[in-house]
């Protein structure tokens, strides 16, 4: 109900053939504004599914859209869980092969519950989308300043990014580390955050601030957060055996807490798109915890197996979580128009490539497939129902 | 003349200056301590105290102040960056210890909780002795004496008999053949200028400096006369090697190894044993200039300038995990302090009294860096205090042949001012913005009090002593508000206490060798402006203040024996300290700033009682054939309040020190020194958290030094010292840096003769 409100709003603003800013008139965008305004308030109060974060379809003045995006419909019917997978909501795990652990009762059990380091770093994210994406928004060079100083705040993002790793790779050989002179650039699969996430942030904000395309930039930066946002809790599982409050860290990361309910951040964007998602990526992060309680909770983690357990079942429902963001957005694509259509290219140009090592593990040829897509030379050549075709033969079940 | 003595450089000699008449001059004796005048602000005899003297400071060849108390009972020193040093005295540091330099308060208004980095804005070169007084002291000197006191005393500039004395031109006339005879007949007029030359270099840290000094007197009719010291020096200190990584007690892994990553502190180099994030800049300047009048009076005016440039924060240079390239470095820490003051009986008020005023500034600047995003914060803090002081001790009135009373009476204050602003840069987006500062720009403190201590002598056994303190602090702070969020950022601060304190003590006499004394004393600080309204990040977090605290109050006990006989002196204490309304770090979700620091702390009063116990020993022995010795020990526990009663943060381990000097013929020594602690795996909850302190704790260490020093009259004294023989990879608890590698320290210091 409320998408079909909304797409009646927009096609209201999108019918002077543009979008507000780049050629229909002050009068009609306000009265665009005013209506999806009135149409988002309907559709809340409709409590229908909530439309993707980061999707520009809540209010946003400028919106030009050929067609409604289609819609989402979550179906984990045919989903089963792996036979290693730890089930909380299932009978309070009795039924899974886990022993029983501080998480059978399906609440993460932090180890430093005033622990709120990353809480304030996806906190931080939160706060960047409301300055440049969030609600449709179209940022102005202000913005990215602003932005940028959240995003650089001490300990905040960007000294995290600055350090992420991706552990889907091998470790640096000799005790090298991502953080010594000139290794990132050598080893950029690994050293991710450094490597591959900062030039992309740092190259959007600096444009952003020149006003050069703000929504292209504002949706690559979004892109690149986003993927830090996955690869964290991975990197947390994998620190937690020798630094147990990082399994803190690892949810918190996740969902901006220690709920399952009412996540930020990350955890905001899978909930909003496919809740059920959601809820497996939340067994995942609890079977970490349950790892961690059960295998030397307060000093150095042995149980490697099991944390091997824990952190594919949290990878694999994130992977799915992400392939969802990335479907969304090519779905938006499509019926997108203009600086819109342009900023949602970015985001998939900029997320999409990222996924490939993890395609490429499951199913090589629609591997390829989703790779011709996401690197299409332009928005207009990007067959989104065959990259979305590929994402949900490659990630169809979390 | 020595063979070295003929081959002193003609440059040197040419800075023999020569200004006609018949002109001397006194060089510091190297082995032997300066003979200072006494002055009011003398430590309290009766208390736990020992003295680093200059002769001990020739042999030791400490590179800083702080290091200069690694000898001392009941002294710990931490060094979270290589150009700082932090003097723990009874598990006690920063704030909660007093530092004053010859009787004026160094502690201000933004000395840090933790350890701090002032005292090491000391130049050795112009430090006489260092007295160290453990325990609480409150009621000589006011505020922030928890732990215990540091008084730093100058080094004073030579009387004109002494220098003339000294120059060996006429023992006739002094009187005294050892120089040390100030009350010698003075000539009728005569005058000197005597320069001095100091040269030192380390290898483990490529440490290279020096100083020129001027040392001058003139002796003016009317028994005045005038004398004075003054110097400049300047060194740089590079990368400090290390025997390497330290071990983790938890899990037996260098401090480097994976496993450890949040605990890789201090980084190191390519050679795993030079530490990134060391090394510093240092511009040193100093004058002190005394009018003598008569016996009895003395007028001084004395600068003392220090200057140090580019000392990252070791723990911080880079963080663990961090890129190589992020770094906290403290670009410019200044402290000039200026003062005059007066020495001279107060008729029948006091047979000694000394007034002071004094004004000093505190400047720091200090630059986060960021260059993989382009970020860098720049952060200023300027504290500029107005003190004054008057203490007095009257003579020894003798109402009966068995019962003496004297007295020591003063009253202080110091008023502090506080600029304070912070700036980040984003060079790439060529953007500035202007933040809060560390502490709020405008804020003072006023610190002052009175106080009367009594000393009752009974016979020729007993001493009872006793005394008290009214002191009045005041805190005031203005309103900020975030112009761009419209929001309050600080909240305005107007707070002020009136704590009365004191204290009273025993002394028994048993024999002319043995001495027993036992102490109780009740000191106090109050809070200041770091405590009530600064933000920044600690090695355990980011921490807030608290604009609600209260004064802490420590309430200490303590016995000790001395032991003074002509080959054998020992003291031997037994200490409880009782903290009450202890300032802590406690974990908070409201503190702007924060940001993504893994802990948000803000300080607040412990409601309830903790403790620190324990015990500190000394002893030293002269033996014949010029050999001596001296070892000291230390233990100290400390718990938190009930019901957790968990350990104190940061308690030094159970340490100690063993030296043995021997005095050759023709001015040789030679001499060696062990330095050892034990590990300390008793945690604070923010010690578990402080990426200075390993998983599991600080491993023990044992560290062996060799001396040797040879002296050529008065004109030249040279002294190396072989640091770390066995190559030790260690670390003083709490620490960022760890101690020098092996090594040579080799310094020279000249007098050319004229």
């Amino acid at each position: 109900m409320r998408r079909i409100g909304l797409w009646l709003v927009v096609a209201v603003a999108g019918c002077g053939g543009g979008s507000a800013t780049d050629g229909g008139t002050a009068d009609m965008a306000m009265a665009a504004r005013d209506m999806a305004q009135a149409a988002g308030d309907m559709a809340v109060a409709a409590g229908d599914m909530a439309q993707p974060p980061g999707s520009d379809m809540a209010s946003a003045p400028d919106l030009a859209m050929a067609c409604p995006p289609p819609v989402f419909k979550e179906d984990l019917s045919a989903c089963k869980p792996a036979m290693t997978d730890y089930q909380p909501r299932d009978n309070m795990s009795k039924n899974d092969t886990w022993p029983a652990c501080n998480s059978d009762d399906n609440v993460f059990h932090p180890i430093d519950p005033n622990s709120v380091s990353t809480i304030a770093r996806t906190k931080a994210f939160e706060d960047i989308a409301k300055k440049l994406w969030d609600a449709g928004k179209i940022p102005v060079a202000a913005d990215f300043g602003d932005a940028k100083i959240l995003y650089t705040q001490a300990e905040g993002i960007d000294s995290r990014v600055q350090r992420r790793q991706d552990i889907h790779y091998p470790e640096l050989a000799n005790g090298a580390k991502c953080s010594d002179m000139g290794l990132p650039a050598m080893f950029p699969d690994r050293c991710a955050g450094p490597a591959k996430l900062l030039p992309i942030l740092n190259d959007a904000f600096v444009k952003g601030a020149m006003g050069d395309k703000p929504l292209t930039q504002a949706a690559r930066i979004e892109a690149a957060l986003l993927w830090f946002f996955y690869i964290s809790p991975l990197s947390e599982i994998w620190s937690s055996t020798s630094s147990v409050k990082d399994i803190d860290s690892m949810v918190a990361y996740y969902g901006g807490g220690f709920t399952r309910d009412n996540p930020i951040g990350l955890g905001r964007y899978v909930k909003a798109i496919a809740p059920g998602t959601h809820d497996r990526v939340f067994d995942g992060l609890l079977a970490a915890r349950c790892w961690r309680n059960l295998d030397m909770e307060m000093g150095t983690a042995v149980n490697l197996k099991q944390r091997g357990q824990a952190w594919a079942q949290v990878d694999k429902a994130l992977l799915r979580g992400m392939a969802l963001i990335l479907r969304a957005r090519l779905g938006e694509l499509k019926c997108a128009m203009g600086d819109r259509k342009d900023a949602h290219f970015a985001f998939v140009q900029t997320i999409g490539p990222l996924m490939d090592r993890a395609a490429r593990v499951i199913d090589p040829a629609k591997a390829d497939a989703l790779k011709a897509q996401v690197g299409a030379a332009s928005a207009d050549k990007v067959d989104t129902a065959a990259a979305q075709a590929a994402l949900d033969g490659l990630f169809g079940c979390p | 003349m020595s063979p070295l003595r003929s081959c002193l450089p003609a440059s040197l000699a040419a800075l023999a200056v020569s200004l006609g008449g018949r002109a001397g001059a006194e060089p510091r004796k190297v082995y032997e301590t300066t003979v200072s005048a006494p002055t009011v602000e003398e430590l309290p005899e009766e208390r736990a105290s020992t003295t680093v003297r200059r002769s001990d400071l020739d042999r030791r060849q400490p590179s800083s102040t702080p290091e200069a108390l690694r000898y001392e009972p009941g002294v710990f020193v931490q060094q979270t960056s290589h150009g700082q040093g932090s003097a723990f005295i009874r598990g006690l540091t920063g704030q909660q210890t007093l530092l004053l330099f010859d009787g004026v308060r160094l502690n201000n208004a933004t000395f840090r909780q933790g350890p701090n980095q002032y005292l090491f804005t000391l130049d050795l070169h112009t430090v006489d002795t260092v007295e160290v007084m453990r325990g609480g002291g409150s009621t000589r000197f006011g505020s922030d004496a928890l732990g215990g006191v540091i008084n730093v005393r100058p080094v004073e500039p030579p009387g004109v008999a002494a220098s003339w004395v000294m120059a060996g031109e006429s023992d006739a006339n002094a009187g005294g053949s050892d120089g040390s005879d100030f009350a010698s007949p003075a000539p009728a007029r005569r005058w000197f200028v005597a320069p001095r030359l100091f040269a030192r270099g380390a290898t483990a840290d490529t440490e290279h400096g020096g100083r020129a000094q001027v040392e001058a007197g003139v002796a003016l009719p009317h028994g005045l006369e005038l004398r004075f010291v003054g110097g400049a020096g300047a060194r740089e200190v590079g990368l400090l090697e290390s025997g390497g990584p330290i071990v983790s007690p938890e899990n037996g892994l260098p401090t480097t190894a994976r496993e450890n990553f949040k605990k890789e502190v201090p980084r190191f180099g390519s050679d795993g044993r030079t530490q990134l994030g060391t090394g510093f800049k240092e511009v040193t300047g100093d004058g002190r200039l005394v009018l003598g009048i008569g016996a009895r009076h003395a007028v001084k005016l004395a600068a003392y300038l220090y200057r140090q440039y580019d000392a990252p924060r070791t723990d911080q240079c880079a963080p663990p995990e961090a890129p190589f390239d992020e770094c906290l470095t403290y670009e410019q820490q200044f402290r000039t302090l200026v003062y005059a003051s007066w020495d001279g009986p107060l008729g029948a008020a006091a047979s000694r009294a000394r007034a002071t005023v004094s004004w000093q500034r505190w400047h720091e600047r200090k630059r986060l860096e960021r260059p993989g995003s382009f970020y860098l914060h720049r952060g200023n803090d300027d504290v500029d205090s107005l003190g004054a002081s008057l203490n007095a001790t009257t003579g020894t009135a003798r109402p009966r042949t068995w019962l003496g009373l004297r007295a020591s009476w003063g009253a202080d204050g110091y008023f502090d001012t506080v600029g304070s602003d912070a700036q980040v840069e984003l060079s790439d987006l060529k953007l500035v913005r202007v933040m809060r500062g560390q502490y709020v720009d405008g804020a003072i403190y006023f610190n002052g009090g009175a106080f009367l201590d009594g000393e009752l002598l009974l016979g020729r056994r007993v001493t009872v002593r006793a005394g008290g303190r009214v002191s009045a602090i005041v805190a005031r702070s203005p309103e900020l508000v975030d112009a761009r969020e419209m929001v309050l950022d600080t909240p305005k601060i107007d707070r002020s206490w009136f704590p009365v304190v004191g204290h009273a003590g025993v002394e028994v006499r048993a024999t002319g060798w043995l001495h027993a004394l036992v102490n109780v004393d009740h000191s106090f600080r109050a809070p200041n402006l770091d405590d009530l309204v600064a933000r920044q990040p600690t090695g355990a977090g980011f921490q807030c203040g608290n604009p609600l605290l209260d004064p802490e109050r420590a309430t200490s006990f303590e016995a000790g024996l001395r032991l003074r006989t002509s080959p054998v002196t020992a003291d031997a204490w037994l200490y409880q300290t009782l903290l009450h309304d202890l300032v802590m770090k406690q974990r908070s979700e409201g503190c702007p700033g924060g940001g993504g620091f893994r802990s948000i702390l803000q300080l607040t009063n412990a409601r309830g009682l903790s403790q620190i116990r324990g015990a500190e020993g000394a002893v030293k022995v002269r033996l014949p054939y010029g050999l001596n010795g001296r070892a000291t020990v230390a233990y100290a526990w400390g718990e938190g309040p009930a019901p957790e009663s968990l350990p104190v943060s940061r308690v030094p381990p159970l340490n100690g020190t063993v030296e043995i000097n021997w005095s050759l013929p023709r001015g040789l020594a030679a001499g060696g020194a062990l330095r050892w602690a034990t590990k300390q795996d008793r945690l604070a909850f923010a010690d578990k958290s402080d990426s200075r302190i390993p998983l599991g704790g600080t491993p023990g260490f044992a560290v062996v030094d060799l001396r040797a020093s040879y002296r050529v009259g008065n004109q030249l004294a040279i002294s190396a010292v072989f640091e770390n023989v066995l190559d030790a990879a260690y670390r003083y608890h709490g620490s960022s840096v760890n101690g020098a590698g092996r090594g040579f320290i080799l310094s020279m210091e000249v007098m050319p003769t004229h």
